[in-house]
């Protein structure tokens, strides 16, 4: 009996001093605009070839500018035939984008952790993102599609890495350029060595729309004590 | 005959994704809608403020030279952003007389995203800065 407390104990204690040794998500993230990337290591990460979309924040692309990804031909005619004039109107004002869009709004976060979840609880359009650490797979393709998608996630030694799909067609650039369904997104937070700054780099496949690998660089600094208010998108703004 | 159905359901399916309305899938941009690089000032009295996401909105009623009164529709960047900075629902009030500077529309349109609101006082309220790249806060 003893013998089995002794091994509990030091199960315990093991398993504690694993998760003692992954970094600290947890608390309010709100977004940096930085004139030097601070996180520009996980940026020399990419593979070559990888295009980088510089949008991150309050800055955005313009109307024809994507970036240099090169757009498969569906998605060229898709973009020659949006209609811009739509946004404004009262039905789309609160069409709030997906994951892939989501992350590199100018707007804060909370985050939770625990050994067998990771939740974003981000303040613009009041979306919440579950990250699953527990091993599951994500759903088959035929499972329903949302704007948070699935997201299963693991650690590589001090890098979360956070896996998506399940999204459904959402904003790309914020400029007429949508992602399919397919979009497959990667993602690698690490905060820096004084862990008051979390970085990421999230990196996409979507064959429908573009081709090769793209990927957007963030940041975010930790507000201890900060908290995330509801945004209760109101359609009235719109015409 | 197998061949010939298969040909026939991507063939409809390429027809009806070429008809369908391309997909709306987001809120408005603002690099699409305003011009970035430029400033334009307003001189007016409030109309009506109002202060939801995802856009504050100011209706000024600005008279030009030849006495006539023109309605502006001004919007903001978010309130959660601005109310970061101290910006509440009653920072500004219908009657206020104010002097707002903006991004205007690329559509030349009475319609601008208001980068600073000055009261003759002197004081201001600032939303969206002229350029993200030398801030270094939340825009």
């Amino acid at each position: 009996m003893r013998h089995r407390i002794s091994f509990a104990v030091v199960m315990f204690a093991a398993c504690s001093a694993a998760a003692e040794a992954q970094p600290d998500l947890e608390g309010f993230w709100t977004p940096r605009i930085e004139r030097a990337r601070s996180g520009q290591a996980l940026i020399d990460e990419l593979p070559d070839g990888v295009v980088l979309i510089n949008d991150t924040g309050a800055g955005e692309l313009a109307a024809g500018d994507f970036a240099g990804l090169k757009l498969t031909p569906a998605a060229i005619e898709e973009v020659r035939r949006y209609d811009f004039g739509e946004e404004l109107k009262r039905e789309n004002t609160c069409n709030a984008p997906t994951s892939a869009f989501l992350m590199q709004a100018p707007f804060p976060m909370e985050v939770y952790a625990s050994d067998e979840l990771i939740v974003f609880k981000m303040e613009y359009f009041d979306l919440v993102r579950v990250v699953f650490l527990d091993g599951r797979p994500h759903p088959p393709d035929t499972a329903p599609h949302s704007k948070v998608g699935h997201s299963v996630g693991h650690w590589e030694g001090d890098a979360l890495v956070v896996d998506t799909t399940h999204l459904t067609s959402g904003t790309f650039m914020n400029n007429g350029f949508n992602h399919s369904e397919s979009l497959h997104m990667t993602e690698r937070f690490r905060l820096s060595p004084d862990g008051s700054v979390l970085w990421l780099v999230q990196t996409y496949e979507d064959a429908a729309v573009f081709d090769g690998v793209a990927a957007r660089y963030m940041a975010w600094t930790r507000r201890p004590g900060e908290y995330v208010y509801p945004y209760d998108c109101d359609p009235s703004y719109g015409e | 005959m197998m061949f010939a159905s298969a040909r026939l359901v991507s063939l409809t399916a390429l027809v009806m994704a070429a008809s369908v309305a391309p997909r709306l899938s987001a809120h408005h941009s603002f690099a699409v809608h305003f011009v970035a690089d430029r400033l334009i000032t307003v001189q007016g009295t409030v109309e009506e403020f109002t202060f939801r996401n995802p856009h504050g909105v100011l209706v000024l009623d600005v008279k030009g030279e030849d006495g006539a009164v023109q309605q502006w529709k001004i919007e903001t960047n978010s309130p959660n952003i601005l109310r970061r900075r101290g910006w509440t629902e009653t920072s500004i009030k219908s009657g206020d007389i104010v002097t707002v500077e903006g991004y205007p529309a690329r559509d030349g349109s009475n319609f601008m995203r208001v980068y600073r609101v000055t009261y003759p006082d002197g004081r201001e309220l600032v939303g969206q800065r002229p350029d993200p790249n030398v801030v270094s806060g939340d825009d």
